[in-house]
């Protein structure tokens, strides 16, 4: 097992790499739906990467994870490939739920990816559940539950919490606190800056970390996986930042134009990690391409893709 | 042949699976050491210990939830909610997640938890304790709903939920834990989706669940005196409904009952008239009667209860009114 | 490089939006990422960002709704020449498609197959809407066997009919059925699929009972008309047709019609139309049941040449020879009993026409003339009319008419 405390800079470039292909992901994913290629509504994770790859990359490959609505980034970070992401966008049956779940409902079970779910807060519970079945047959393996800090307002969110830690089971709760809850500032939403509390409140270890800074991630995720795999829950908060709007479109009236421009210039994961990696301009530039390929790539696989049957709806309805 | 209760049934199928299958476990309020608020798992605790009989906190969200993660997982979890009116606080877990997992993710997951629960009025527990709900489940797509109402039903469906690779609702009812039955030595399961006949019958078909099919054994009692020979099919299972032996049953008879608890209006009697004068409309020569509660929430005094919620009484008016005659 | 700007889709169900006010001119620099143009969607009015840098060759659209996708600008370098594409984004509004044919075709052919309703007394009873109450069941049985449950009393709630109440009628002999199943052990009823034929007889007969109708009755002395009758008679050529009363009824309805244009129309969906050429149809009963051969042009045909029609007609309907041309475009229909012996009737309207004359028998009958009651051979006619296409008055000045030209065939001239 290599040295994960402190990532090599190869390592470094890596993480990288995968935020800026999330990136380009989703800025790709922006301008199809802009023009009008793409059904349904789409939330994209544009500025939150270096949560999903620090964490996600702090993982094993047979531990699970679930998400949000804001499900894109995580999806590739645990491993799904982008063509097979991009596919599902278009409703094809090669996409990894076959067609039948979008942009919010993104699963990849070989992966480790329970799904991603629509309703706020609706994952949390089946992760704590699924933490107990790794604890009841004895398996070192985590589950892991993305939300926002929108979603630690909700029920489900206090009854996982205090249920994790009362069996104690192996479950990582990551809360990427972006300060809003798609138009709800912090301030009309929370009663407290420190989210941290609120696993206090229920007895359980908490981190917290600059979300913008994956090297950060990273290190404090792995630390916190150890401790989860011990079987003890923790409650992993990120303090990072929603370059975008909520979902694809949003004008973000709600948002000041000093809160937007600051979190675009001074919290970019990618302008703030690009410096650390020693690379050249040329270099970077060729890598910039080769993602740019890859999202290409991507978006004519799906183009190309299968078109489910109307009657396929009334498949996977049992098992 | 052992004679067991109905609760005697329910305990004995959960331990059954649990000695068998170690992925099998229970999660509910109360179920460890004082055996759950209706006693079903008593004795439970001790045989199995704490881990796989496993109390709850209040968090009916959660612990469905649970419940679905670890169904997720391959385990074959069985979670109880104390009251059926309690389903409401899960009702998210249960409807946007165990539901449509399947299908969401393309056929990738599956979600073989059984939800155990159990409900009825008659003991003026108030209106928040005394609902029958069914009718939310059955029209939930990705669900399947059984409500047994023998010993020896309770005892076959309830291994067969939990066997089953979907998530079942299962309705136990209040009232009914007490009654007894011959039942056979081995438990035999009973296949999900299939009615049974509980009574046979010439004259008019009565379909009816749960509690009500004893009142409906009852009335026939009365309707045989006035000469009226009364069929009664229970369903046994709510979702997937077994509509071939329900038409059946009415093209031979040419009348039809429907009886539940639950409120009337709206309904799951509702579909199965439907279905009914979909499939036998030619067959029918009355119309079809419907017996359910009032529309209204279950008052707590006694008179008021007893006035809402439908009975024996009820049953022989509606079969009645199918055989009705103005001359001759 | 010219780049067209197309209009955004912004927000999940956006189709359009609507463009308020351009931020740069015509000819002015823009940077991507600068705000081009504020747009009014359904929820906010925002800013939208230029997507190229370059200058602002054209504005296509000013101002107003755009559906999404519609190229709106054209950002490009500096003195290209520009040509906007139209409106490649707009859908193109889809050819209506041409409106479902009339049911015209239909109705010629079951013209060829109307049929008149016998005298009144053996109509089925009817309840006050003309439903019958009756269990499915019960017209299931009563269906199978053959039975009418319009003659049967209810034993069900509120006179439901149900299925005992068929299935005793089905073995008791029922006076006020018309058609029941043969009573005694054994007897088996025969059941006569029906013909297409029967069947868009049926079906017709439904239409014209959707009708609302009124019927006026005259009775015409028939003197002068069998005088006539007797005088082309005299003067006929040798072999050709002899011709008969109704032959003269059919002329004298001829000119009627189109003295009364109003009877001589169809009643189609919400249009009422008016031919300004009588072509009567004659009920013939041909061996698959009625059919309705029509003669054109009754006003100016004489007599002698309706006779000849009519004899040729009634020869191929006999010998099924008849052709889809016999059969159409009929505007007025004449059923005539007489022969039969039946005095008076009254017909069932042959949609789409708006009037039936039906005729019976020329009996006869006392008549008073001059305060004293003579004989005189006379004929009872039956009109039968739409009142969504007549009034009372147009129908009655028409048979005053046909009744005069019937009295004194010179008045027809």
């Amino acid at each position: 097992m290599e040295q994960r405390d402190a990532p090599s800079k190869e390592i470094l470039r890596d993480f990288y790499r995968e935020m800026l292909l999330i990136r380009r992901f989703e800025e790709k994913v922006e301008e199809l739906f802009r023009a009008g290629d793409l059904p349904g509504f789409l939330h994209v994770a544009i500025g939150q990467e270096a949560v999903a790859v620090g964490v996600c990359r702090a993982l094993e490959e047979h531990d699970v994870i679930a998400s949000t609505h804001r499900a894109h980034g995580h999806t590739l970070a645990k491993g799904t490939p982008p063509e097979a992401v991009m596919a599902e966008l278009f409703g094809k049956q090669e996409g990894c739920s076959r067609g039948y779940g979008g942009s919010m409902h993104l699963y990849d079970v070989e992966r480790g990816n329970l799904g991603a779910n629509a309703v706020v807060g609706g994952g949390l519970p089946a992760i704590v559940g699924a933490a107990l079945a790794f604890k009841f047959r004895g398996e070192s393996r985590v589950a892991v539950a993305f939300f926002g800090d929108g979603a630690t307002n909700i029920g489900t969110f206090h009854e996982s919490l205090n249920l994790a830690q009362l069996w104690q089971v192996p479950a990582l709760f990551v809360c990427e606190n972006n300060r809003w809850a798609e138009s709800t500032p912090a301030s009309q939403q929370l009663t407290i800056e420190d989210l941290t509390q609120r696993a206090a409140a229920y007895g359980m270890e908490s981190v917290r970390v600059y979300g913008q800074d994956v090297e950060g991630v990273y290190r404090e995720a792995v630390r916190a996986v150890e401790r989860v795999r011990e079987g003890c829950p923790v409650f992993f908060l990120c303090d990072t930042y929603r370059l975008h709007g909520h979902y694809i479109g949003d004008p973000q009236v709600y948002r000041s134009k000093e809160d937007i421009e600051d979190a675009r210039d001074n919290h970019d994961p990618l302008e703030l990690a690009r410096p650390q990696l020693e690379l050249s301009d040329d270099e970077l530039d060729q890598m910039d391409s080769e993602i740019a390929d890859i999202v290409e790539r991507a978006v004519e696989f799906a183009r190309n893709g299968t078109d489910p049957d109307p009657e396929d709806a009334l498949r996977n309805v049992y098992a | 042949m052992p004679e067991l209760s109905y609760r005697e049934a329910v305990r004995d199928a959960l331990s059954r699976a649990m000695r068998r299958d170690d992925d099998v476990f229970i999660i509910g309020e109360d179920i460890a050491e004082m055996g759950g608020s209706m006693g079903v798992t008593m004795g439970m605790l001790d045989e199995f210990g704490p881990e796989r009989v496993r109390n709850a906190p209040i968090s009916e969200m959660a612990i469905v939830g649970a419940g679905i993660g670890a169904a997720m997982q391959g385990m074959r979890p069985v979670v109880e909610v104390m009251y059926e009116d309690f389903l409401t606080l899960a009702m998210e877990q249960i409807v946007n997640q165990a539901a449509k997992h399947r299908s969401m993710s393309g056929g990738q997951v599956k979600v073989p938890l059984t939800v155990r629960t159990q409900g009825g009025a008659g003991w003026s527990p108030g209106a928040q304790h005394a609902q029958q709900v069914e009718a939310w489940f059955v029209h939930v797509p990705g669900l399947k709903v059984v409500f047994p109402s023998t010993p020896t039903d309770v005892r076959g469906l309830l291994w067969s939920a939990i066997y089953d690779d979907n998530p079942v609702v299962f309705f136990e009812h209040r009232t009914l834990y007490g009654i007894k039955e011959d039942v056979p030595e081995e438990l035999e399961p009973i296949p999900i989706g299939q009615a049974r006949v509980h009574r046979e019958g010439e004259d008019v078909t009565v379909v009816a669940t749960g509690r009500l099919v004893h009142e409906a054994v009852a009335a026939a009692k009365d309707a045989e005196e006035d000469g009226v020979s009364v069929e009664i099919v229970d369903p046994r299972t709510l979702q997937p409904l077994d509509e071939d032996t329900i038409v059946e049953s009415v093209k031979k008879t040419n009348r039809c009952v429907v009886a539940h608890e639950a409120v009337a209006r709206m309904g799951f009697g509702a579909e199965v008239a439907a279905v009914v004068q979909e499939k036998a409309f030619d067959y029918l020569d009355a119309p079809i009667e419907r017996v359910g509660a009032k529309f209204a929430p279950i008052p707590f005094a006694p008179v008021m209860e007893e006035y809402v919620v439908p009975h024996a009484g009820d049953v022989l008016e509606a079969i009645r009114r199918t055989v009705a005659r103005d001359g001759a | 490089m010219a780049n067209e700007v197309k209009l955004p889709r912004l927000g999940q169900g956006m189709e359009a939006g609507t463009i308020v006010k351009w931020l740069k001119s015509e000819g002015e620099t823009v940077e991507k990422g600068e705000p081009l143009y504020e747009l009014d969607t359904e929820k906010v009015t925002q800013e939208v960002e230029a997507d190229f840098s370059g200058v602002l060759l054209k504005i296509a659209i000013e101002e107003g709704e755009v559906p999404v996708g519609q190229t709106i600008a054209v950002i490009g370098d500096q003195g290209e020449t520009v040509e906007v594409g139209g409106d490649d984004g707009a859908p193109q509004s889809a050819e209506k498609p041409a409106r479902a044919p009339k049911r015209d075709a239909e109705r010629e052919l079951g013209r060829a197959a109307s049929i008149e309703e016998q005298v009144t007394e053996v109509k089925a009873p009817k309840r006050e809407d003309g439903r019958v109450k009756a269990s499915p069941l019960a017209r299931r049985i009563a269906r199978e066997r053959g039975i009418e449950l319009g003659g049967l009393s209810g034993t069900g709630p509120e006179g439901r009919i149900v299925a005992e109440d068929v299935e005793r009628a089905a073995t008791t002999p029922s006076t006020a059925a018309p058609a029941v199943a043969p009573a005694g052990a054994g007897a088996e009823a025969e059941v006569e699929q029906l013909s297409s034929t029967r069947r868009t007889i049926a079906r017709r007969l439904t239409e014209a009972w959707q009708a609302p109708v009124f019927q006026l009755g005259v009775t015409a002395d028939m003197t002068q008309t069998l005088a006539l009758r007797e005088q082309l008679l005299a003067r006929q050529a040798e072999g050709s047709v002899r011709p008969t009363v109704s032959d003269i009824l059919t002329k004298l309805c001829g000119v009627a019609l189109v003295r009364h244009r109003e009877l001589n129309a169809h009643f189609v969906e919400d249009e009422l139309r008016r031919f300004p050429s009588a072509a009567v149809g004659l009920a013939v009963a041909a061996e698959r049941g009625l059919i309705v051969p029509v003669i054109p042009s009754c006003e100016t045909k004489s007599v002698t040449e309706i006779a000849a029609a009519r004899a040729d007609l009634v020869e191929r309907a006999r010998g099924g020879k008849l052709q889809r041309s016999d059969l159409e475009g009929g505007t007025f229909t004449i059923s005539n009993l007489g022969m039969f012996g039946v005095e008076r009737f009254v017909a069932v309207l042959n949609p789409p026409q708006v009037a039936i004359l039906a005729v019976g028998s020329t009996e006869e009958r006392p008549v008073v003339e001059d305060g004293a009651v003579v004989v005189r051979p006379t004929m009872e006619l039956m009109l039968t009319c739409d009142h969504r296409a007549v009034d009372g008055a147009p129908a009655a000045a028409f048979l005053r008419d046909v009744k005069a030209f019937l009295e004194q065939p010179a008045l027809a001239l």
